[in-house]
């Protein structure tokens, strides 16, 4: 009995059923309105406020999902009052809408490395799943899970609880397991492009990109100054850390994969920058930095005085650095540790760390410090090195300048300051300066440096100023940092150098996600269980030698480990209406941010579980299981801004009376409910 | 001689029953019939009492208190009233009533509201007569167009038009429905009908009944209104038992019941779809229109809903015809319409105006203007969905339009006057608390853009807005007005867009330079001690709760900012007004 009528939806002229509502007509003909309470099969609800739309003539936007057409009506779905209606629709429910998308583990790892989902998977015992999402990211998994200082640990919401997931050895765990097992996780290959791309550097940042780089078919070639690839994981981080044959076994399969290895190369002295521009399609450069920093106190000319990755580059090469009896280590980071617990396995009878701060300042892990301690090192805090003293021009002592802690600096740093004339000497047959590292510029003379001389790369795209010349790791802008964020710019950048081959654009825009501000106090419904400690070797043996120090985790404490994760990231991050909108409308999540509702979780339905912090009251849920499953069960509790959605009035029974049809969680349009 | 008292909820609440009491008993030996009346609108003047010989009054006592009882007895029994000349209203008091032209309250105070009777020989029901024996439905809403009545719940839409619609709506069952969830914070104007006259809200609801074509009727009441209710129920039985309402009234075709729904309290529900998922049994939530009520209404039947205040009107206009209602108010209003004057004012109460009237008028000539004789500052009209209206305004005539002009509305008619010591910022902060709590919590702009307004009016207050907040506030504003699924949060930002209008200053003093102009905000309030005024006598200091006060005995004292926490006691107790407000 309905008659047809016609309208203009976008420009477009659509012929529609008078009985239609303007969604419905739209959706018919390809437009899509966009709807958060919306769905076909019950009546409209008027909740969200996102399918306004503007009708010609009115000066009212009407709600598509209830207005209907009309003979002659111009609809502008995408005009100007309705995207900023839907805009601010979108930032009242972001600022009401408590949950992490993504996990704060993913988040903070600098190469964005899905931990929840690889540590679900080991929860789950499927090592070799966990391994292939590591390596999504990571080509070394068993490496980087030995030294990553983890920013995802930091980062872990279960700290709230009692302490983070131990992630990283998480890592090495499953893909110890996949080495053991002899199974080689090498991703596909597209199929050739017939482009080269050259690597100079295959260290952490160089083998990530030039996995990435050949699983897209093109052809990679990494050089490397050094006789065998790796980097600083070989040659700057000590056996007993991070065993050779661990990494060796990794670099094999980024070599299965059809990359080509040439060492002993020198950019400059072997092949010139030029030289490899002619012959490959485009260049990375992840050199790294390998020149120990100076600290400027005279006597460093000195014999036995060490650089610290020097010191440790020529351990890794089989030699003996002559350290003597007595040597000492200025610096506070990670290398200054893996320098001292060296020396310690060198024999060195007195190994003391020279710091200037004290050990709440020291930037190396916690871990590390301890460990080097249990191994005897004596640490020497508020000291600074004023001169080193020599005697017939080999070290013999060292002229402690005795520091205090003074006011804050803006980061809220205490500086050291020097205490007036108050000096210690320290016997000495070796002094190493563990004080940072910078790169070595030559050999690319060619390309634009930064004032402090790194090479400059795009931080978005990681050109450099030479066309098809590409640089990311320790080598570029802010130098040296940690291998994970030379991986993370690695990866980055090959995704620049493969559209530069291809010749295409990549749009880049930050995704919209939300957020929790976590506090302790969200955090009471968990128990409490601790995390798992990492089997060591005792000191007194472990100083010794320069086997392994970790034991390594069974397979029993990996699952147990795994099984404290919260889970914070949205299981339904990819599916969600809500933030797929408040992305396109380019919300800013926070712009509108109040007190929360009243948010909770509950499992009363047994096969639902509800968080209600995620919920946006679009009611579907409680519609659905009235009108769709003719159940009832869910209903609005409170009023205004508390208004929550539950499981109501009857509370013994409820979960019998629902009838598990789950339809609730599938209609949901974010992630408040989820199928157990 | 009579006596009759009036017994409305105000009445009751300012001691009328303990006189009522007290009365009976002094003149239990007498023939002196003490009888009951509802509101006759001066609440300043409760307990009243109205002394008639027949239906002559000769004496309207006022403030009666329960004491006076025995000597209001004896001058009664010694037929010497001029004994009672002191409790007599006063001249200037009586201008309350005689400024006002009474329509809808036209038998509130004046009648027994518990008599059917008292209603009957006062002209009741003969205008139901006379729609019943002479009058076709379409008669009764040419009648009702021509009288240009409109909703008097807020929205102002012609009733005819409504009438007609659900006339003309397909189906035979059809439904009427008075809604008197009075929901506006100072406004009691259907309390006051229900409780004073019932059978006027019943007639006129028969009338509309018949209009429409609708076989039952509903009057959906706020619970909070017990007597209401209770008398309303009374009248309703003793109409069905005088063959007013139920089956063929007075022994026509025509049947129609009656009944009432006690509402929990809930303010969305005086939103007519919310009101009619309450009355279906669901949770009170507004439904989208269309489909509107007269298509769709009750149980998805043709329903009409309109405000007690609007039925209230309906059986004059029959018995008087339209013309007779139209010839009242301004081009675009007709008729007169009720307000609850409250706040700063001298004399509040219920008015009944013709349209037209000034504000001006309405405050200074019938209310008397401010109390204390302060500034009058600003009016609130509509409630939290209305606006306020500042002095430069007051001349703005009593009409829809007029009032729709300013930003404010016309509304149910809440009324409340603002003097000088009023902070406008946190008059708006009050009513969006309203508004947050009161939200039904189904639309994403009412549920957390009144929210977020709140708080940012709370912050504003309390000393801690920041730069842009009067801007965010706008717009706000203006996404909630054309985002919200009803009236309810439609109007919500009314209160806040006009007192940013008309106030913007106020709103930056706190903002700016976090001080509170009107002296109210406490956080931006200091307490300081005038050292010449102060002489020393240390009550201050051994009242203040946080010992912030010290200094010596007999030497001026001092107050430490820090440890303050405003709580205005020093201020109240000093003897000397050495306590200032800065």
């Amino acid at each position: 009995m309905s008659d047809t009528v016609k309208l203009i939806i976008d420009g477009k002229e659509i012929t529609a059923s008078s009985e239609d509502t303007i969604l419905l007509a739209a959706e018919k003909n390809g437009i899509e309105i966009p709807n958060l309470c919306y769905l076909k099969e019950m009546s409209p609800y008027g909740a969200c406020g996102m399918c306004v739309v503007e009708a010609e003539g009115s000066p009212k936007l009407l709600r598509a999902c209830s207005a209907k057409v009309a003979e002659g009506m111009v609809i502008n779905t995408m005009g100007e009052r309705a995207l900023k209606a839907r805009k601010i629709a979108l930032e009242l429910i972001m600022g009401d809408h408590k949950g992490d998308c993504i996990g704060p583990c993913k988040l903070n790892c600098p190469a964005h490395t899905d931990c929840q989902k690889y540590v679900k998977e080991i929860s789950d015992g499927d090592y070799e799943g966990a391994v292939r999402t590591i390596k999504d990211v990571i080509p070394l998994p068993a490496s980087i899970g030995r030294v990553c200082p983890h920013p995802c640990e930091t980062a872990c919401r279960r700290q709230f609880v009692e302490e983070p997931i131990s992630i990283a050895y998480l890592k090495a765990f499953a893909a110890d397991e996949i080495l053991k097992s002899g199974k080689h996780i090498i991703p596909e290959k597209k199929a050739s492009t017939g482009k080269t791309v050259a690597i100079i550097g295959g260290g952490p940042a160089g083998l990530s990109a030039a996995v990435k780089l050949a699983e897209n078919g093109h052809s990679v070639s990494v050089y490397d100054k050094m006789p065998k690839m790796g980097g600083m994981l070989r040659y700057g981080i000590p056996e007993y850390r991070l065993p050779k044959k661990v990494l060796d076994a990794e670099i094999a399969e980024i070599e299965m994969l059809g990359v080509k290895m040439v060492n002993n190369i020198t950019i400059g002295k072997d092949i010139t920058l030029s030289e490899i521009r002619e012959k490959y399609d485009a260049v990375l450069i992840a050199n790294g930095a390998w020149k120990s920093s100076s600290i400027r106190c005279p006597g460093e000319d000195l014999e036995g005085v060490f650089g610290g990755i020097d010191f440790l580059r020529a351990v890794a090469l089989g030699e003996s650095p002559a350290i003597g009896k007595k040597t000492a280590i200025v610096g506070g980071g990670n290398t200054a540790m893996d320098a001292c617990r060296t020396a310690v396995r060198l024999g060195a009878e007195e190994v003391s760390i020279i710091y200037r701060r004290t050990r709440d300042e020291m930037p190396a892990e916690d871990i590390e410090i301890e460990e080097a301690m249990e191994e005897g090192v004596n640490f020497r805090f508020l000291t600074n090195p004023a001169e080193i003293i020599g005697k017939d021009g080999k070290v013999c002592a060292v002229k402690l300048q005795v520091m205090k802690l003074g006011e804050p600096d803006e980061k809220g740093r205490r500086s050291p300051v020097p205490v007036e004339g108050e000096f210690i000497t320290l016997e000495l047959d070796s002094i190493i300066i563990a004080a940072g590292q910078k790169n070595d510029p030559a050999g690319f003379e060619d390309i634009a440096t930064t004032k402090w001389g790194t090479i400059s790369a795009d931080e978005i795209t990681y050109a450099t100023s030479l066309l098809g010349v590409f640089a990311a790791g320790d080598t570029t802008n802010s130098g040296a940092s940690i291998a994970i964020k030379a991986i993370a710019e690695a990866n980055e950048a090959a995704k620049f150098i493969d559209a530069y081959l291809e010749g295409i654009e990549i749009p880049y825009k930050k995704a919209v996600i939300s957020e929790i501000d976590p506090t302790e106090d969200m955090f009471t419904e968990y128990e409490k269980y601790p995390r798992i400690r990492m089997p060591q070797r005792a000191p007194e043996d472990r100083r010794n030698d320069f086997t392994e120090i970790n034991l390594g985790l069974t397979p029993e404490e990996a699952k147990a480990e795994a099984k404290r994760c919260l889970s914070c990231g949205c299981h339904d991050y990819g599916h969600c209406k809500l933030i797929k909108y408040a992305d396109s409308y380019c919300t800013d999540c926070k712009r509108l941010k109040g007190e929360y509702h009243e948010g909770f979780k509950e499992t009363r339905l047994e096969v639902i579980a509800r968080d209600q912090h995620k919920c946006i009251l679009c009611g579907l849920c409680v519609r659905t299981c009235e009108e769709i499953a003719k159940k009832g069960i869910l209903g609005l509790v409170g009023r205004g801004f508390d208004t929550v959605i539950r499981p109501e009035f009857r509370n013994t029974d409820i979960a019998s009376i629902c009838a598990s049809c789950k339809k609730c969680a599938q209609v949901c349009p974010t992630g408040a409910l989820r199928i157990l | 001689m009579r006596i009759v008292i009036g017994e409305g909820s105000c009445g009751i609440a300012a001691g009328a029953s303990k006189v009522h009491e007290r009365l009976s008993l002094a003149l239990k030996d007498t023939d002196i019939n003490i009888g009951i009346a509802g509101c006759i609108g001066m609440c300043f003047l409760e307990p009243i009492i109205d002394i008639y010989d027949g239906k002559l009054l000769l004496k309207r006592l006022v403030r009666v208190s329960p004491d006076s009882a025995e000597e209001i007895a004896e001058a009664l029994k010694n037929n010497d009233l001029s004994a009672l000349d002191k409790l007599e209203i006063s001249e200037s008091d009586s201008v309350f009533l005689k400024k006002q032209t009474r329509i809808a309250l036209r038998r509130c105070g004046l009648i027994d509201p518990e008599s059917i009777d008292a209603y009957t020989s006062d002209g009741g029901y003969t205008a139901l007569k006379k729609v019943l024996t002479e009058m076709s439905p379409e008669d009764v809403i040419e009648e009702i167009k021509i009288s240009g009545l409109a909703g008097r719940g807020g929205a102002g839409f012609p009733t005819w038009f409504k009438w007609n619609a659900a006339r003309r709506s397909q189906g035979e069952e059809k439904y009427l429905i008075c809604n008197a969830d009075e929901g506006d914070p100072g406004a009691f104007m259907d309390r006051a009908v229900i409780e004073s006259d019932p059978h006027t809200l019943i007639e006129g609801m028969l009338i509309g009944a018949y209009a429409i074509g609708a076989q039952n009727a509903y009057v959906y009441v706020r619970a909070e209104y017990p007597l209401a209710i209770v008398r309303l129920q009374k009248a309703i039985n003793e109409a069905t038992e005088k063959g007013y309402l139920g089956k063929n009234i007075l022994g026509t075709d025509f049947s129609c019941f009656l009944k009432i729904k006690a509402g929990a309290g809930a303010f969305v529900c005086g939103e007519e779809t919310a009101l009619i998922e309450s009355l279906e049994g669901k949770r009170g939530m507004p439904r989208l229109k269309p489909p509107f009520p007269a298509e769709k209404g009750y149980e998805n039947k043709p329903s009409n809903i309109n405000n007690v205040e609007t039925f209230a009107n309906v059986s004059w206009i029959i018995e008087n015809g339209g013309k007779a209602f139209s010839a009242m108010g301004t081009e675009n209003s007709k008729g007169t319409k009720v307000f609850a004057l409250t706040g700063k004012i001298k004399r509040g109460g219920l008015v009944e105006i013709p349209m037209g009237l000034t504000l001006r008028e309405v405050i200074y000539d019938i209310g008397g203007g401010i109390r204390d004789d302060k500034e009058f500052k600003a009016v609130q009209l509509g409630g939290p969905s209305g606006g306020c209206i500042p002095k430069e305004l007051l001349d703005t005539v009593i009409d829809y339009k007029a009032l729709s002009a300013t930003g404010a509305i016309m509304g149910s008619g809440g009324m409340v006057v603002m003097d000088e010591g009023t902070c406008m910022v946190n008059m708006a902060r009050f009513f969006l608390d309203f508004t947050t709590k009161e939200s039904c919590g189904k639309c994403v702009h009412c549920r957390i853009g009144t929210k977020r307004m709140f708080e940012i009016l709370t912050r504003i207050t309390e000393g801690n807005g920041k730069d842009g907040d009067i801007e965010l506030l706008e717009e706000l504003c203006d996404g909630i007005r054309s985002g919200a699924l009803c009236g309810l949060g439609q109007t919500a930002p009314n209160p806040v867009l006009t007192t940013i209008k008309y106030f913007r200053n106020e709103y930056e003093a706190h903002i700016n330079e976090k001080r509170c102009p009107a002296g109210e905000c406490a956080a931006l309030r200091t307490y300081v001690i005038d050292k010449d005024k102060c002489k020393g006598c240390t009550l201050c200091a051994k009242k203040c709760p946080v010992n912030a006060i010290s200094g010596t005995v007999k030497e001026a004292h001092i107050i430490d900012t820090d440890k303050c926490i405003k709580c205005g006691q020093c201020k109240d107790v000093c003897r000397f007004g050495a306590v200032e407000v800065r």
